[in-house]
């Protein structure tokens, strides 16, 4: 005796299959956006309980980023960062490895690129590719550390990403601090790149102030678009993917598990370097003290919003740049602190990662539908 | 089928109701009904007196740990009543099993692996005032205990460095120190050995001297034989009979146990075995956790369905995965085909032509939250037609899919649907059709039918035999008798990590004769079991 | 070489040491109390920061310390039990439900303060307070000792008490023995009827308050200010502590220690030309590399069971 005829019944039809697809997209989708607006609307509370004035916030931060067109380019600088980042701990958190190592990837790929991009004199072409490659390079040996660790020895990747965020970020500040910096400055920075290590300011392109965008973003959609196939047409994809699904489904499929969790970091780890190099030859155009700010962590935020899709990073990444952006317009025009921002971000992660919620909805809708039918067929 | 359960030693169901202390445990008209609509226990009235060691057996799923579940308040009946200590009573949880004097020592034992043996044997209720604990109270107490009861412990030893009879004997204080009156051993000696079930025994005759009534679950008949006074025999979830020990025999035991009254007829063709294709010699394995294997040797030859019977936990497992390539042997030789596949990794083995649908699809079968069409390419999602140059195409594993649904008859509205949404039956179509697909030269097929309803059981069969009629050699693994005698053209069984049986004509067999193999009652001698494998001389020696 | 023995043995330094520690100890303990209870609290970065920022605010405008310490403690503990909830209730991830409060914490703090005190960087411009030190009478007279002990913070007194308290919590309570059943094996916990759920609130409680106080010391112990961000990843090099110290509170006072004193060396050695930065990344690196050494021995001892099982 093994079995008994289950009860369960198949649902056959493909047109109720696609009317439960979309349902749950919609679903997906309307949690999302409720998801922002209960953020938002406690972002309005907070500042009503603390003696603000949350509408004329609102509309600071909501419009202004698009008022003028320096502030767009801010935005999509800002943006250009965020979401390689967000891109960087996507690409691992697709195999489940919570790697919290962007901010070492990102100093170490500013690095690598700052010195090529000061240091070696190259032709024109080669003076923009090669310390972006350099960049790539150092994000990925940095994610190959704790990678390995992970993939060989079975080490925490959370610790080991940390510790190493730890030592790049203080090894990072010896060397602004002393054998990077200019020499006779007395503000703490780096020479300045060579002018042909320069990504072209949009401003070139467009002829309108843009701010410090440049041609990064074009690089960061590209990005975005490559890992997107990387994910969902390669063979390397599809092994990512099913090891994060599930490792031993992975490993009885004869996917080589550890080498795509190694993948997985070292990959992540060059995109994160990219956003270094993005920011050195990009916006500040020399090294400067933390100069990666709290980025690295918000990579993380916007990964989680776009469930590591890398095509919804870049929506993601766009807007929450578009509340950071707006935030510091709200605190120039109004008394609300910029900070704000944070906190309404940080209330979406926490929304986003109770996982119950959504659900429990879904559920519930289900349920609902389901009853409907049967007491139509009932006749 | 068998639905009253009332069989020759076993009294009217009246009297279990009307008790008055003279029963100490008792399920009255007790049927277990899950969710997904199996229906593990069937009306099953049984009652145990105070002071009795009372063994429960039957083959795998026949009921007896959801039964026990019941009783210790892991599972409620669906209908009919559990009586403890003379009562109806109603048990939301092991707490109030607890409570009632009811304790359970599980297979998997529950144990807290840093503390001390004291410490586990106390928790819960430890002893001391003010928030605090009186180590050397627990101590004492776990000493006292261990000393009446007879079950040797170190109670100062840390529970994950002592052995795993003294890990079991910990659990049984545990039970003891929460004053159990009734004391539920599932399967306790699977991981004994010889010695540490011989002291088992004699303290727990000594607790039933003592008024303990003992609930004891065993497949192994000679220690049934040995510990318990009455038995009682499960099969297909329904009570068979209870007889005194004294009357039983091991024979007679196995022949209540085994069996079933549905015949499954299967039309197949006689099978045309060809050249060997699988060829096992001296395979044991070293297993940390779980069943060792030893002196494995047989073929598989194309053409031919060859099953492995066995009590489950007895190697099956092991064996398939050393097979599949997801375990490594200690030592011995594997070929299939002309390829030595003992030092591969998972790759290697498919390469080499084996197919492998595993025993648990939910934990390794499949990845149930991608998609069909996703989950029947783990094996060739890295080369043409699905991809070239280094690129996957979503459309060629589409296309792919709905071949394959078609072909298997997968009944799903898409191949986009996550495997999750699927049914048993329909789940492991996925998994079948994605292993049989592959083409194999070898198909290991491992509980395939378990958690399927009738209608893919059907299907599947009809594929294994397809399989093997184009030319597959098929190693069929189940738990279930009947479908194996249905199925194999040729039967091995397996106990302890060995062989103990070989059948190479399954026509007259039947599933009486092959569970006293099965049970240990009778095994073949190595000359019959090697008897016509060629010397393992071709195998390299270094 | 003698210069730098010369820093390492002054009074001085040993003093230094006691006080940077402080604040990793007391961490580290709120870090260990919810990873023996089965959640791993990497909030701990957030609820120092809100403890800090908390506790300035409170006592600026009350005028009492003593009232501002226990606001900020208190809000640490709501944010533990609201990691607690999180994880329990509503099935979210420990790790990124940390990430969450932690950014809650920052950026909270923030608001607060600028629009409290419409000051960006911190609360320089209120008059706080610090809590009192402590001086046992008759220490003070002993040589080096005394110059070590005299006048610490009484929240360093705390820290350094945490350790024996935290291990006596942990094996000689009732309260820790379940805690750490809990976190080690729920079943078996639950099997013999513990409330697994009250014990881990219970504990994300303690945790949160411990990563209070040590909040509390750096805003309100050697400073009388909150400065934003004042926290500068201490919660997770604690949390390194933590695994390092082996998930044991005399293995965790150790590290912690370590880390303590790395970081003191570290300020003493900049006067010295020796780069600072450079030498407080030496703890870090040895955590990475006991991690790899333990997850090394760990796989060669078999108990990972393969890569698979070990995700």
């Amino acid at each position: 005796m093994t079995t008994a005829p289950t009860t369960r019944v198949e649902r056959e039809d493909r047109r109720e299959y696609r009317a439960t697809r979309r349902r749950d997209l919609a679903v997906d989708l309307s949690m999302t956006l409720a998801t922002i607006l209960a953020a938002l609307a406690i972002g309005f509370l907070v500042m009503l309980l603390t003696g603000n004035d949350p509408v004329q916030a609102y509309e600071a931060m909501l419009t202004g980023p698009l008022d003028r067109s320096f502030r767009v380019g801010r935005w999509l600088e800002d943006a250009t960062t965020l979401t390689l980042l967000g891109l960087s701990v996507a690409i691992p958190f697709r195999a489940r490895q919570i790697s919290l190592g962007a901010e070492s990837q990102v100093y170490a790929g500013a690095l690598a690129a700052a010195t090529v991009a000061i240091f070696l004199p190259l032709p024109p072409v080669a003076a923009v590719v090669v310390p972006m490659v350099a960049a790539a390079t150092a994000g990925a040996g940095m994610g190959f550390v704790p990678g390995a660790m992970k993939a060989r020895l079975g080490a925490n990747e959370i610790v080991a990403t940390l510790m190493l965020n730890a030592i790049v970020v203080r090894v990072y500040d010896y060397l602004v601090n002393g054998p990077l910096k200019e020499p006779g400055s007395s503000a703490v920075h780096s020479k300045s790149i060579q002018q042909d290590s320069v990504l072209t300011p949009l401003t070139e392109w467009f002829g309108i102030p843009l701010g410090r965008a440049n041609v990064g973003l074009f690089l960061m959609l590209l990005t975005a678009v490559a890992l997107w196939l990387l994910i969902t047409r390669t063979p390397l994809g599809y092994r990512i993917r099913m090891t994060g699904s599930n490792p031993d489904f992975a490993e009885y499929g004869g996917i080589r598990v550890p080498r795509a969790i190694e993948w997985s970091f070292v990959i992540g780890g060059a995109v994160a370097g990219l956003a270094g190099a993005h920011l050195v030859q990009g916006v500040y155009g020399r090294l400067e003290p933390g100069l990666a700010g709290s980025l690295a962590f918000e990579g993380i935020v916007v990964a989680l919003l776009a469930r590591n899709n890398p095509l919804v990073v870049v929506v993601a990444g766009l807007f929450y740049s578009y509340l950071r952006a707006g935030g510091d317009i709200m605190e120039q025009q109004t008394d609300v602190g910029t900070e704000i921002v944070v906190v309404i971000q940080a209330v979406i992660v926490l929304l986003v990662t109770a996982q119950a919620l959504p659900d429990l909805l879904k559920r519930r809708i289900a349920r609902r539908q389901r009853r409907q039918p049967i007491q139509g067929d009932a006749r | 089928m068998n639905e009253s359960g009332n069989g020759p030693g076993n009294r009217p169901r009246g009297e279990a109701a009307g008790v008055d202390g003279s029963v100490a445990v008792a399920a009255c008209a007790v049927t277990k009904t899950y969710a997904n609509g199996v229906r593990a226990v069937r009306g099953v009235d049984l009652e145990v007196p105070p002071g009795e060691i009372r063994a429960v057996v039957g083959e795998n799923g026949a009921g007896k740990s959801t039964l026990m579940k019941m009783f210790y308040g892991l599972e409620q009946p669906t209908s009919g009543e559990i009586i403890v200590g003379g009562r109806s009573r109603t048990l939301r949880g092991p707490a109030s099993a607890i409570a009632l004097g009811v304790g359970m020592v599980h297979q998997n034992l529950m144990l807290v692996p840093s503390f001390t043996v004291a410490q586990n044997v106390v928790l819960g209720v430890e002893p001391g005032r003010r928030g605090l604990v009186d180590a050397r109270a627990a101590v004492e107490t776990t000493a006292r205990l261990a000393a009446e009861s007879g079950l040797a412990v170190d109670p100062k030893a840390r529970v994950d460095e002592v052995s795993v009879g003294m890990r079991q004997r910990t659990e049984i204080l545990k039970a003891l120190h929460r004053k159990a009156r009734v004391l539920i051993l599932d399967e306790p000696t699977a991981v004994l050995t010889p010695q540490e079930t011989e002291d088992l025994f004699a303290a727990v005759r000594r607790l039933r001297d003592g008024g303990m009534t003992v609930l004891f679950i065993s497949h192994k008949l000679r220690e049934v034989r040995e510990i318990s006074d009455k038995v009682s025999v499960m099969r297909a979830g329904s009570l068979v009979g209870t007889v005194a020990t004294a009357d039983a025999t091991e024979r007679s035991l196995a022949a209540m146990m085994v069996g079933r009254d549905l015949s499954l007829d299967v039309g197949r063709t006689p099978a045309r075995p060809t050249e060997v294709t699988l060829r096992v010699r001296d395979l044991a394995y070293e297993a940390a956790t779980g069943q060792s294997l030893s002196e494995i040797a047989f073929d598989v030859a194309a053409g031919e369905v060859v099953g492995v019977a066995g009590i489950e936990g007895n190697g099956q497992s092991e064996l398939a995965e050393i097979l599949a390539g997801l375990r490594r042997p200690t030592v011995g030789s594997i070929r299939v085909g002309g390829t030595d596949t003992a030092g591969l990794d998972v790759a290697g083995h498919r390469r080499a032509g084996i197919g492998y649908v595993p025993e648990d699809r939910l934990h390794n079968g499949a990845a149930l939250d991608e998609s069909i069409a996703d989950n029947l390419v783990v094996d060739r999602h890295d080369r043409p037609p699905l991809a070239r140059r280094g690129v996957l195409h979503p459309r060629a594993v589409r296309a792919h899919a709905e071949r394959l649904i078609d072909e298997y008859a997968i009944r799903t509205p898409d191949p986009s649907v996550p495997v999750r949404s699927l049914s048993g039956g329909n789940m492991q179509k996925v998994i079948v059709a994605r292993e049989l697909s592959a083409g194999p030269r070898l198909l290991i097929a491992s509980q395939v039918t378990r958690g399927v309803d009738i209608g893919a059981m059907r299907f599947m069969y009809e594929r294994l035999v397809a399989a093997r009629d184009a030319g597959a050699a098929v190693l069929l693994i189940s738990a279930d008798l009947t479908e194996l005698l249905a199925l194999s053209d040729r039967l091995l069984v397996l106990k302890d990590g060995r062989l103990v049986g070989r059948f190479d004509d399954t026509a007259a067999l039947t599933e009486k004769h092959v569970g006293l193999y099965m049970l240990g009652v009778e095994h073949h001698d190595r000359e019959q079991l090697v008897a016509g494998l060629d010397d393992a001389g071709e195998a390299p020696a270094a | 070489m003698s210069a730098v023995l010369d820093v390492v043995l002054s009074s001085a330094f040993l003093a230094a040491v006691l006080r940077i520690a402080t604040p990793y100890l007391l961490a580290a303990f709120g870090g260990l109390v919810a990873e023996r209870a089965g959640i791993s609290n990497i909030a701990l970065e957030g609820q120092m920061l809100a403890a800090a920022c908390m506790g300035a605010l409170v006592a600026g405008y009350s005028g009492s310390v003593a009232l501002g310490a226990l606001c900020g403690v208190a809000l640490a503990v709501l944010l533990g039990l609201l990691l607690a909830a999180l994880r329990l209730e509503l099935g979210a991830d420990a790790i990124i439900a940390g990430i969450g409060l932690n950014l809650l914490a920052s950026g909270g703090t923030a608001y607060a303060v600028y629009t409290l005190l419409d000051d960006k960087g911190g609360t320089s411009g209120l008059k706080s307070g610090s809590l009192p030190t402590v001086t046992l009478p008759g220490v003070e007279s002993i040589p080096l000792v005394g110059d070590v002990l005299s006048g610490q913070n009484m929240i360093t007194w705390l820290a350094f008490l945490a350790a024996p308290l935290v291990a006596w919590l942990f094996y000689r309570t009732r309260f820790g023995f379940h805690l750490r059943a809990v976190g080690e094996t729920p079943d078996a916990a639950e099997s013999v009827g513990i409330p697994v759920r009250r014990v881990q609130y219970t504990g994300l409680a303690l945790s949160g308050a411990l990563a209070g106080a040590a909040g509390v010391f750096l805003s309100m112990g050697y400073v009388s200010f909150f400065v934003r961000d004042m926290t500068a990843g201490r919660g997770f090099i604690a949390l390194a502590a933590v695994f390092l110290g082996g998930l044991r509170p005399w293995g965790v006072f150790l590290a912690a220690l370590g880390f303590g004193a790395a970081e003191a060396l570290a300020v003493q050695l900049g006067t010295l030309d020796v780069p600072p930065q450079l030498v407080s990344t030496i703890p870090y690196a040895m955590t990475l590399v006991a991690l790899a050494l333990y997850a090394w021995r760990r796989k060669r001892r078999g108990l990972a069971g393969g890569v698979a099982a070990s995700l």
